[in-house]
């Protein structure tokens, strides 16, 4: 939830002033850690779960997110951006090691649980960030293009988050 | 004379093409595209002849697949961007992506 309420307070001036607060480089690397983030929290689960349908959505987070970096990185190389680190991505990272941390200490079906739930709050507040942050500040048509096509991949894995959480609240 | 030496080979003609449709046999099995863009099947459903062709083509930058329902009848490879996969249908089917089971299509063979 933090991670959504600091998306909000970001993204609130940044849309009532005309000047962008991030630059295209920014942007980019805030879009490749966000996804990085998703592949790290993945690969816990697929050390501590034990549950199939965690472990099949684990293992489609990490193949998805990981084509989304090589997009990324393919398109910031074709044009010649430097992906920048900035306070947004550090904040995002921050909030990330938190959730690792929170999640090591658990185990069996509270693992499941929790790290369902965490996806759950996490895609939502990426699909937030990337359509009310991310979009509005790039300014290059083909990144813009790239964070738009993005988002229904992340809608499908929020109702596959969101399926998982009720398979496990109904055992 | 222009005419004359014309309208024997288009009455033959003419009556090629009665041949051809008097005795057509049954219509031509037809192949079917169903496009995997935005995390959907499009068009999700589809309603097709017994021996159609259909040919998933996933357009999105994530791989997919397309799986029989019930996971028994039928399954595609892993469709990573830009495959594509061809099978004949001869049974009305309901199937999914087992990678986003949110996606879901539908083919009626009638
Ligand atoms: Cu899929």
């Amino acid at each position: 939830m933090g991670i959504l309420l600091y998306f909000a307070l970001l993204a609130a001036p940044a849309t009532a002033q005309e000047s962008p607060k991030l630059s295209d480089a920014e942007v980019a690397s805030v879009a490749v850690i966000a996804n990085q983030i998703d592949i790290d929290q993945a690969r816990l689960a697929q050390e501590r779960s034990e549950n199939e349908a965690v472990l099949q959505f684990a293992q489609t987070m990490i193949n998805d997110h990981e084509a989304v970096i090589k997009q990324a990185t393919d398109l910031v190389q074709k044009l010649g951006v430097t992906p920048q680190e900035n306070a947004v991505g550090k904040q995002l990272q921050a909030n990330a090691a938190k959730t690792a941390k929170m999640l090591q200490t658990k185990s069996g079906a509270a693992f499941d649980k929790a790290y369902v739930d965490n996806e759950v709050a996490y895609h939502q507040a990426v699909i937030s960030a990337v359509k009310d942050l991310l979009i509005p500040e790039s300014e290059n048509e083909e990144l813009r293009g790239l964070l738009e096509s993005i988002v229904p991949a992340l809608q499908a894995h929020l109702e596959h988050a969101q399926m998982l959480q009720n398979q496990l609240n109904e055992k | 004379m222009k005419t004359l030496k014309l309208l024997p080979v288009d009455l033959s003609l003419l009556g090629l093409m009665l041949l051809c449709t008097t005795f057509a046999p049954l219509p031509k099995p037809k192949v079917h595209t169903i496009e995997i863009s935005q995390m959907q099947f499009k068009p999700a459903a589809l309603v097709v002849s017994a021996g159609d062709t259909l040919v998933f083509v996933n357009k999105d930058m994530v791989s997919h697949n397309a799986t029989e329902q019930s996971g028994t009848s039928w399954k595609s490879p892993t469709l990573a961007s830009g495959d594509s996969w061809r099978m004949a249908i001869t049974k009305s089917a309901a199937y999914y992506c087992t990678f986003h089971p949110t996606m879901k299509g539908e083919v009626k063979v009638e």
